[in-house]
């Protein structure tokens, strides 16, 4: 297990994110996407932290803000969700079509 | 305790004293946070203005206030007040044609309360306040834009701000966790050092381009764009008004702190992704005008535009782009503001659209020379403060010898005073085909129109603020 070995990974489940992303319809598997993508720039945090950081505190603590922070954003981003549901009654990406041009 | 922090600490007390009075007295129609918002608005500027510019401090090591931040904040203060204002007659009945917005102090609070986002973005000394302040600045705009339920708009606005703002905070964190980790340190000093050390490092230019991406998506810059019209569009027009301009001003300040500080290594490399960039951004947005029939999506690819413009900027050194840029972002929200004023007057009974100006030019003649002298700012065309501002953002390219790129801006333009002339016509000389609705003009947008007007007339004639920011930058 060397830091190359977490890169890599981290990597990877960036690009499943942005894949997901764009691929996915139903909007809370866009919103699970982007965690993957969140989840990933922790693991990369913390194994910086671990492997090579001069200052391994801040890479710890960085990861715990970005679960808060993006704790808030998901919250927000469901709360517009269900508003939305509750206009088209789809939770279909293919649903918002009316802003177009 | 300095008093070069007192203005971000009034803006939290007034977000909470707006909210607690609200709770306190729970009276929806009351318009008590509307005048407090103002008001205080109005007091930290005043006090901003009054603040030492030479003197640069900084708070436990992470939130550092200079010159340049204060500027900045002064954008940002500006912007918000012109917000509450444009915000004021869309609370009542009959205010505008899409429907009442409700929960006024709410609004209020969600404005100050990003706006001191922005500020904390501009007084980073580390990525972690970065991270927090820009994520401050931007999660408030996906509840603004969304504020008008009822209307399916504003909701599939809010949702597609939402999708594509989140995945540019994932790939934030990642360029972020780059750095970091390359650096070893969170702070922009450490990383700084890094870059003058090694700066062909491939996991720190992997990090640089990720974090050029993310914030790509907040600057609206090609091809991360696409989201911008559809915002614009779907969102409550003061919304709007504070995104293309707050909204936007954040994000330039982003780029221009890292570009010019942790960055600045790398400035030769970032330099040609820049000028690409600006070029790219700015084609797209004067061609996507071209063929607008709405208004409010008509001013997301203005801006889109103008981003373009400012962008390019950045290629020049740190003190004439520092100096034109925050020269432009004021002359742009004046601008900027003007155009959403009119377009919230036109909107009171009406679509928002080009063909709602026809005949404004008899009706309200002085309304419609506001219009056109507005136009003509975001256009530049000479005497007003537009033509300055670009001209200030042309030169700090050219200083370092793009001159190919500075002709390409100019022709892109003079296709972007076409389609500013578009509105002209429409409010001039194009003859109505059913007689035009009477246009009912509040005091406060009265007030704020006249402000507005002379502010863009005035920047552009006396150099006084021009060299004054200099002055402060250098």
């Amino acid at each position: 297990m060397t830091l190359i070995h977490f890169v890599v990974l981290s990597l990877t489940l960036c690009a499943i994110g942005v894949y997901g992303v764009l691929t996915r319809r139903n909007l809370i598997g866009i919103l699970l996407s982007v965690e993957v993508i969140l989840n990933g720039a922790n693991i990369n945090f913390a194994a910086f932290a671990h492997f090579r950081a001069s200052d391994p505190a801040a890479g710890a603590i960085f990861p715990i803000f970005v679960m808060a922070v993006s704790g808030c954003e998901m919250a927000v981003a469901l709360a517009i969700i269900i508003s939305m549901y509750r206009r088209k009654k789809r939770l279909d990406v293919y649903k918002l079509e009316e802003l177009n041009g | 305790m300095n008093i070069l922090l007192l203005p971000d600490l009034l803006i939290i007390l007034l977000a909470a004293s707006i909210l607690a009075i609200d709770l306190y007295r729970g009276k929806p129609q009351s318009t008590v946070s509307f005048h407090m918002s103002w008001i205080g608005l109005l007091v930290i500027f005043c006090l901003l203005i009054i603040l030492p510019y030479d003197q640069e401090i900084t708070y436990w090591g992470t939130y550092k206030v200079t010159g340049i931040s204060l500027l900045f904040k002064q954008v940002f203060v500006l912007s918000s007040l012109c917000t509450v204002l444009l915000s004021a007659p869309y609370f009542k009945p009959g205010g505008n044609a899409r429907g009442v917005l409700r929960y006024r102090s709410e609004f209020y609070f969600i404005i100050l309360l990003c706006t001191f986002g922005m500020f904390a973005v501009v007084s980073a000394t580390g990525l972690l306040t970065l991270f927090i302040g820009m994520e401050l600045a931007t999660i408030p705009l996906y509840i603004l834009s969304g504020y008008q339920k009822e209307d399916s708009l504003s909701v599939e606005a809010a949702t597609k701000y939402i999708i594509m703002g989140s995945l540019s905070t994932g790939l934030l964190v990642f360029g972020y966790s780059f750095l970091y980790g390359c650096a070893g340190s969170l702070s922009f000093k450490a990383i700084s050092v890094f870059a003058m050390a090694s700066p062909t490092d491939p996991l720190f230019r992997l990090g640089v381009l990720f974090v050029l991406a993310a914030i790509g998506f907040k600057l609206t810059i090609f091809p991360f764009h696409m989201w911008a019209p559809d915002v614009y569009d779907g969102a409550p027009t003061p919304v709007t008004a504070f995104i293309s301009v707050s909204s936007k001003a954040v994000a330039i300040g982003f780029l221009l702190i890292l570009v010019y500080g942790p960055l600045a290594p790398l400035h030769n490399y970032l330099q040609i992704i820049l000028l690409i960039l600006a070029g790219a951004t700015m084609t797209v947005g004067n061609l996507g005008a071209l063929k607008q029939k709405r208004l409010r999506r008509f001013m997301a690819y203005s801006s889109i535009a103008q981003a373009g413009y400012i962008i390019m900027a950045m290629a020049g050194t740190a003190a004439a782009a520092y100096s034109s840029i925050i020269y432009y972002l004021f002359v742009y929200a004046a601008a900027n503001y003007a155009i959403f004023f009119i377009i919230s007057i036109v909107g009171r009974n009406g679509e928002e659209e080009f063909k709602s100006l026809q005949g404004m030019g008899k009706q309200n003649p002085v309304l419609a020379a506001v219009l056109m002298l507005t136009l003509f700012s975001l256009g530049g065309i000479p005497p007003l403060a537009g033509f300055m501002g670009k001209f200030l953002l042309f030169a700090a390219a050219a200083e370092r010898g793009f001159y190919s790129m500075v002709i390409f801006a100019a022709l892109n333009s003079t296709i972007s005073l076409y389609y500013y002339l578009l509105l002209v016509k429409e409010a001039y000389i194009i003859k109505p085909a059913i007689a035009p609705r009477v246009l009912v003009i509040d005091n406060i947008q009265r007030i704020s129109l006249v402000l507005l007007t002379s502010a863009m007339v005035s920047l552009g004639l006396i150099p006084l603020f021009s060299s004054n920011i200099m002055a402060i930058v250098q």
